[in-house]
């Protein structure tokens, strides 16, 4: 009883200086707050010609905020090689101690259904990460959707086909597509411009910032997809 | 209307988090949860964020409950 009033009592104490910060801030979305009086007008005004993206998130994501993102995709690499590296801890001789549920057999209508809508999923998939520039979305979704796809494929298909939908051998290199991608990308900026991860800014080679982009944004979607399919590879073969 | 839409949306999405904690049966929390992150996701394109909706729709709803399905699937699926 002393313990659930002191548990109550620490939340209040938590909740009450977080909720009075909360009054402080300015509402949501209001016109006449520092960050959107400075920086937002900028981007929304310079950002579809300078960004090389009319999508004014791209632009922000992977040119105005390229080396944010980049760290970012490199977080997301460490971070697969950490939950393998957890996964493949378990020693073989040290068994579960709970007996796995024997895997049944999938229902006729899930793998018709799957089947059926693969090569749809996959071409809107190709599409949310080459259109990223124009349309909402990018590398990130469109990655996510193909690892969808292939984990939905694998949960389906036989344990060969599944394996040959993503071979072992490339999957290693495709991985790492999202940093090395941003790599070359910045390499080439920096040996042209002198720059590193520079965009060309003027109208006549709009078409190499845009060429940058997708380059950038097709690494971002081969290597999540590749990421997201290892660790869920390692979780059901472990 | 707006704001009706929003509120409702804001209930569902604390109904849904509340039934995820309360849930003993883990399988049918994480049809909860997963519930919760479309919910999220009409959320988050009614305020003009497409680019996290659709985030949130392929990792929430899709690939986070196939990896806790994956997990349970190795357990016994019910808490203690």
């Amino acid at each position: 009883m002393i313990r659930r009033a002191l548990v109550v009592a620490l939340l209040i104490a938590v909740a009450v200086p977080l909720l009075l910060a909360m009054s402080q801030l300015p509402p949501h979305g209001s016109p006449d707050t520092p960050p959107n009086t400075h920086v937002s007008p900028y981007y929304l005004e310079h950002g579809a010609e300078e960004g090389g993206a009319e999508n004014i998130v791209t632009a922000v994501i992977l040119n105005y905020r390229g080396f944010d993102t980049e760290g970012e995709v490199t977080v997301i690499f460490t971070s697969m090689a950490a939950v393998l590296a957890v996964l493949m801890l378990a020693k073989p001789d040290r068994a579960p101690r709970v007996a796995p549920t024997p895997e049944l057999p999938v229902s006729v209508v899930v793998r018709f259904i799957v089947r059926v809508l693969a090569p749809f999923i996959a071409m809107f998939a190709i599409y949310v990460i080459l259109n990223g520039h124009v349309t909402p979305g990018g590398g990130f979704q469109g990655g996510t959707i193909l690892g969808a796809l292939v984990i939905a494929l694998s949960l389906v298909l036989s344990r060969e086909d599944a394996d040959a939908l993503l071979p072992r051998k490339p999957e290693h290199l495709l991985q790492a597509a999202a940093p090395i991608a941003f790599f070359l990308v910045g390499m080439a900026g920096l040996l042209y411009w002198g720059e590193y991860l520079y965009f060309p800014r003027d109208e006549a080679q709009r078409w190499i910032g845009v060429l940058m982009l997708t380059i950038i944004e097709i690494g971002i979607g081969v290597g999540g997809a590749c990421v997201l399919i290892r660790i869920f590879r390692a979780m059901r073969t472990e | 209307m707006s704001t009706i839409f929003d509120i409702t949306l804001i209930l569902l999405l604390i109904a849904c988090s509340v039934a995820v904690v309360r849930l003993k049966d883990l399988l049918a929390a994480t049809v909860v949860f997963s519930t919760y992150s479309l919910t999220m996701c009409l959320l988050w394109l009614h305020r003009g964020a497409p680019d996290v909706a659709m985030t949130e729709a392929a990792v929430g709803a899709g690939i986070t409950t196939v990896l806790f399905l994956i997990a349970i699937s190795r357990t016994t699926g019910r808490e203690r």
